[in-house]
């Protein structure tokens, strides 16, 4: 392994531009030398203004000149892209979902069990200050056995996105399968698992939904609610209720709120708002996720959100969707847009 | 204003509430020093109230360790209160778990003074240990910042405020340069973890507020046996005020404190932004026969005070140095004298050659 980890792009759209790009620049251990896009022209502008030495259309031009890729494509992609890429020892950062499916993400294990590769999926709200704070909170246990959870996330536009996301069979789902994801991803982190779910969004056959409400019941017999929308402005957070307070957690911010209620703070002030945001000054998860995987791969710690986590939150949508089976395989061609 | 009655229940020196919603409050003389189990005792039996009945599984005491000065100087608080309480804590409750807290500071001579010194200097490591009572050094302890209403800048505190617990704050009775006096409340700045507060101090009494609202005491000791007048918190000098107040309420307490040093509540300002915002008046509290007050003499620094305080801090910092330098010799000396000698007679022969 070279000193620094040769850092391949496979699919520069805006959130490569916006996060993964000064995610890159963050950590000095790594160094982008690859562009990877089905469109040239994208891949030439970014690889150029970038200063990133190759850029290219072709998957295969990718392997003997990267260590990791980064991989952030349309879902129906992410299975078939990064099982070419694990099989032949190129460890993964995938976006999430980790897949549309759950054969979908046995198969990337497998591929990378095969190459020995490290595979990290993008949850990368895990690395947010105010989750980080909430999950040692939790597990001091000061809110008590989880009651009840609510998880809300919409908004009516955020960033341009590719014809393959209101594509069912190539983004495998709508609002939950890509907004949801997020926080049925931290509520299992933070509270278990999911045991029961029920589904309910306005997506046909032929397009994916925009609303998404899912109902759930936990393995302790807490019970949930989750919103997730692409039309209406939500209150992007996530509220966990124990049987001794409650934690809100935002979605968006670096807010936290909290009441714990036999804590001797909590004797005249009815919640205190926790301050996580002073250090670092900005939102630096994707700093933090790639410096967790670019340690991963040196042997100095675990991926925090490894190929079992990211099973396991597709394997909720799956259940939610109740369609797993039915989603098409895409080819494994490089075809497609970015995200 | 609402009267707080004195008692004469025990040798004429007790005070407690009239009304049960009330404040409870006692004065106890104190004239042998030492006798602290006995002002323990005089005082649950006339005010046995302001003991707790029920006691959650863990009991925080917050002294006050603000420097590395004795408690006979009547600056920090006397170790000798942690195997009483103990003691009378476990008779409550046996399995309770004692915890006492205080975090870094920055000493009168501006040197940052780390809370596990003064704990080993001031004689608490050795009590806790003989009294299995657990010291806290807030500073190393996880803590949370929280935003605070009217601080411009985030409040770091211990996690362990999100727990439940029974507090107990000891302080001293001193005067205060920029408040006037401190008792009870200003001991609560100890809670915060960081060691230089100074930036809060435009704040203070908003801080002292909030911080009562965080983490108000259950049980509140003023230990007046000796207090502190001039300058103050932590120069100037004793003085024997033989009495301690006990009560469960901290304005009530530092009230009585008040009383006690002559000093109106009134001039006070963290005793009036707390009224204010409880939403209630001073307790007029009448001093029981035996207790004497006295007007405690208050200097406010002036430039040339500043200067000298300056120049002793400069000269405290060089004697610190320079007496440190001669225990590590003579310590080095014990260890290994044969070594100590050979290395150092070239040594010193270098030394005067070079001058």
């Amino acid at each position: 392994m070279p000193d620094r980890i040769r850092i391949g792009f496979v699919g520069v759209g805006p959130v490569v531009e916006r996060y993964h790009l000064r995610a890159v620049r963050g950590v000095p251990e790594v160094q982008p030398t690859v562009v990877v896009d089905i469109n040239e022209e994208r891949a030439r502008l970014f690889a150029q203004r970038q200063g990133i030495p190759v850029y290219t259309t072709r998957l295969q031009d990718l392997f003997g000149k990267v260590d990791l890729a980064i991989i952030a494509l349309p879902n129906g992609l992410h299975a078939s892209i990064s099982c070419e890429l694990l099989s032949k020892g190129v460890h993964v950062l995938c976006e999430k979902p980790m897949a549309r499916n759950v054969p979908e993400c046995r198969a990337m294990i497998e591929a990378a069990q095969h190459g020995g590769a490290q595979l990290c999926i993008g949850h990368n709200r895990r690395f947010r200050n105010n989750f980080s704070l909430a999950k040692r909170l939790m597990e001091k246990g000061i809110f008590g056995e989880v009651t009840a959870i609510e998880a809300e996330e919409g908004s009516t536009a955020d960033w341009p996105r590719s014809p393959a996301y209101f594509d069912p069979v190539q983004a495998g789902g709508g609002a939950l399968i890509d907004v949801g994801i997020h926080s049925i991803d931290l509520i299992r982190w933070l509270a278990g698992e999911f045991s029961d779910v029920e589904y309910q969004g306005d997506g046909t056959p032929t397009t994916v939904e925009s609303e998404a409400q899912l109902q759930f019941r936990m393995a302790n017999r807490a019970e949930g609610k989750l919103l997730a929308s692409r039309m209406r402005n939500l209150r992007q957070r996530i509220r966990i209720t124990g049987s001794e307070g409650y934690l809100e957690i935002g979605l968006w911010g670096d807010n936290l709120r909290l009441r714990s209620n036999k804590g001797k703070a909590f004797q005249q002030f009815p919640y205190l708002d926790a301050y996580v945001s002073r250090r670092p000054p900005q939102d630096a998860s994707f700093v933090l996720q790639l410096n967790n995987l670019v340690n991963a791969i040196r042997g100095k710690e675990k991926v925090l959100v490894d190929w079992a986590e990211g099973m396991a939150a597709v394997e909720v949508v799956a259940r939610a969707y109740g369609h797993a089976a039915q989603l098409q395989a895409l080819p494994a061609e490089f075809s497609g847009g970015t995200r | 204003m609402k009267k707080l009655s004195v008692s004469s229940e025990v040798q004429g020196s007790a005070g407690k509430s009239s009304e049960a919603s009330f404040p409870t409050l006692a004065i106890v003389p104190c004239e042998n020093h030492e006798d602290l189990a006995g002002v323990l005792s005089r005082l649950r039996a006339a005010t046995p109230s302001l003991l707790p009945a029920s006691l959650p599984r863990k009991v925080v005491i917050k002294p006050n360790l603000c420097d590395l000065v004795s408690w006979e100087a009547g600056v920090t608080t006397d170790p000798a209160w942690l195997p009483l309480l103990a003691g009378e804590l476990r008779a409550i409750r046996p399995d309770v778990q004692i915890v006492v807290i205080e975090s870094d500071a920055v000493s009168a001579y501006k040197n940052s003074r780390s809370c596990d010194e003064t704990y080993d200097r001031l004689g608490y490591r050795e009590v806790a240990a003989q009294h299995g009572i657990e010291l806290v050094n807030l500073t190393n302890s996880e803590s949370i910042e929280i935003s605070l209403e009217g601080i411009p800048q985030s409040v770091v505190i211990s996690q362990l405020f999100l727990e439940e617990f029974y507090f107990i704050s000891i302080a001293n009775l001193k005067v205060h340069p920029y408040e006037r006096m401190t008792a009870i409340l200003k001991n609560s700045l100890g809670l915060l973890t960081e060691a230089d507060i100074s930036s809060l101090h435009p704040y203070l009494s908003l801080m002292l507020s909030h911080l009562h609202r965080l983490c108000p005491p259950d049980l509140c000791i003023v230990d007046g046996r000796i207090g502190l007048e001039g300058q103050g918190p932590i120069i100037g000098d004793p003085v024997r005020m033989n009495s301690i107040i006990f009560a469960n309420d901290a304005l009530a307490a530092d009230v009585a404190a008040c009383k006690l040093m002559m000093i109106p509540p009134e001039e006070v300002p963290h005793l009036r932004k707390v009224a204010v915002d409880l939403g209630r008046e001073f307790p007029d509290i009448e001093l029981p026969a035996g207790i004497q007050p006295r007007s405690f003499a208050f200097n406010t620094p002036s430039h040339d005070a500043i200067l000298v305080k300056f120049a002793n801090r400069r000269l405290h910092r060089s004697s610190e140095l320079f007496t440190n330098r001669w225990i590590d010799r003579l310590q080095r000396f014990k260890r290994e004298p044969v070594k100590f000698v050979t290395e150092g007679i070239p040594r010193l022969a270098r030394r005067l050659h070079a001058r």
